[in-house]
């Protein structure tokens, strides 16, 4: 679960239509000449140039829903720990108790600073007694090893980044148990993660529905990528992969969390194991303690129109919040957000949409 | 390839008018335009009774990731607005001269500046 920028808010103002870009040098995927090559519309997502669509957001996002959909996620970080105390490590840098994942098994987490604010929400894989791999963002990859680096002085851990060297495909959607199946004669349980050789596969993704993703060394991604396709697989960019979290109501590092807000505020309490000790957990315990703070609610449109992130959200007249995540659901039709916002679900609210007050009501994701 | 009817003027900024027997002009957005902006999910219509500048925004076309404006080609009236949209935004998308049309204007004098279709492929060459 999680990642992809709202990537995204490109406003096409004047005669606009065109897609920004940044100016400094881009990373690319070992599969970006594939998505040239295929005609995808590109964009710059913490610097990465990659994929926004391929034939359309809508259309990728019904593929997911309805057959399986297929996005090079190689952006991703992989942060490899390996040793005696891995585990324990890891336990302590994160608001899971790793250490007690038996092998095989994945988590989705939180890293938290002394604040216990969000520095980046991951998967945990365990992949041995002594090896567990940490999958951050893009945007946080960096700082997320430093942040680990700067603690693991204590353990008897080594912390290897291979996310240059690394690819990774995710798979999604009702076909995908099938297509991977089919086309790599594997199988793979929910929040499992299995080693063929170099490849490991995990029942993990970021659509809320069936699914997997696959690491694969560089080298391997395209001929995979491309024997996927041509299993019915369809290609998808980073549009329909917002589209499809927000849907479920997930988290987008960087939008929805920006390094200020803490798991309870984030509606994320069951990603905390309150029975192990780790960094943050004393700020946590204190606010939860403490209570009065605005959480991360979905807010859902009445009246038609498009919600865009930063949006004002108002609750009997008054400014309550702002929209971190936006956009019209594919599958509903209706547009759909996430905010910070006091007040419970089914209580009344107007989003301004480009000076617009649209009416809508505070709902618990995942919206339907 | 976007299409681009011989028959039509276009504005610089993608936008199309026919001029109609009875003198209003219809506009909507090019085939270009529609395919930069992807798919369509929502359109801000005017209402029947405004008047624009020409260049002022009329109209707002909303794909899943952006929200683009629509510039009137002529200084006008609203006299129609292509309702359908409201229920189907993706006509924009599907027929962009046809169906996907936006509004009619009855223009407060002769057009200037457009483009014949030749200029158009030019522009966005």
């Amino acid at each position: 679960m999680r990642h992809v920028h709202s990537v995204i808010s490109i406003e096409s103002r004047p005669n606009g239509f065109a897609v920004q870009r940044g100016a400094v040098a881009m990373h690319h995927t070992p599969l970006y000449e594939r998505h040239v090559a295929r005609g995808a519309r590109l964009v710059e997502f913490a610097g990465w140039e990659m994929p926004l669509q391929f034939k359309g957001i809508i259309a990728e996002h019904r593929a997911v829903r309805s057959a399986a959909g297929l996005f090079d996620v190689s952006h991703m970080g992989q942060l490899f720990v390996r040793g005696p105390q891995a585990a324990e490590f890891l336990a302590r840098m994160a608001t899971w108790d790793l250490a007690r994942l038996a092998a095989g098994e994945c988590r989705y987490c939180h890293i938290l600073d002394e604040q216990g604010r969000i520095l980046d929400d991951v998967i945990a894989f365990r992949l041995a007694a002594d090896e567990l791999l940490l999958v951050p963002n893009a945007a946080t990859t960096v700082r997320i090893e430093a942040w680990l680096a700067a603690h693991i002085d204590d353990f008897d851990a080594t912390l290897e980044n291979r996310s240059a060297e690394l690819a990774c495909l995710a798979l999604q959607g009702p076909d995908a148990p099938r297509l991977l199946q089919e086309g790599l004669g594997l199988a793979v349980e929910p929040f499992r993660v299995e080693h063929h050789g170099e490849l490991l596969v995990s029942g993990t993704g970021y659509t809320g529905g069936a699914g997997c993703e696959i690491i694969v060394p560089a080298a391997d991604a395209p001929p995979l990528w491309e024997a996927l396709l041509a299993r019915g697989a369809v290609p998808c960019g980073l549009g329909a992969r917002d589209t499809l979290r927000l849907e479920r109501g997930m988290l987008l590092s960087g939008s929805d969390f920006d390094g200020s807000q803490t798991p309870l505020e984030a509606s994320c309490e069951w990603v905390v194991d309150w029975e192990h000790d780790f960094i943050g957990r004393d700020a946590l315990l204190a606010q939860r303690e403490a209570g009065g703070y605005a959480v991360l609610q979905g807010v859902q449109l009445e009246q038609r129109g498009v919600p865009r992130p930063g949006c004002a959200v108002f609750h009997a007249g008054e400014r309550v919040g702002t929209l971190t995540s936006g956009t019209l659901s594919p599958s509903l039709g209706t547009g759909i957000g996430l905010a910070y916002l006091s007040l419970t679900p089914g209580a009344e609210v107007a989003v301004e949409v480009r000076g617009k007050h649209l009416s809508g009501r505070v709902v618990r994701p995942p919206f339907q | 390839m976007s299409s681009i009817p011989e028959e039509l003027l276009y504005a610089e900024t993608h936008e199309w008018v026919r001029e109609r027997e009875d003198g209003t002009l219809l506009v909507g957005i090019t085939d270009h335009a529609q395919a930069a902006l992807s798919d369509v999910v929502y359109v801000e219509l005017p209402s029947v009774g405004d008047s624009f500048e020409a260049g002022q925004g009329f109209a707002v076309a909303e794909s899943v990731k952006a929200a683009s404006d629509i510039y009137a080609p002529v200084a006008g009236t609203v006299v129609e607005v292509n309702s359908q949209l409201e229920e189907a935004p993706e006509l924009v998308n599907e027929s962009p001269y046809e169906l996907g049309w936006i509004a009619a204007f009855q223009p407060a004098g002769t057009p200037e500046g457009l483009l014949d279709a030749a200029g158009y492929c030019k522009a966005i060459a």
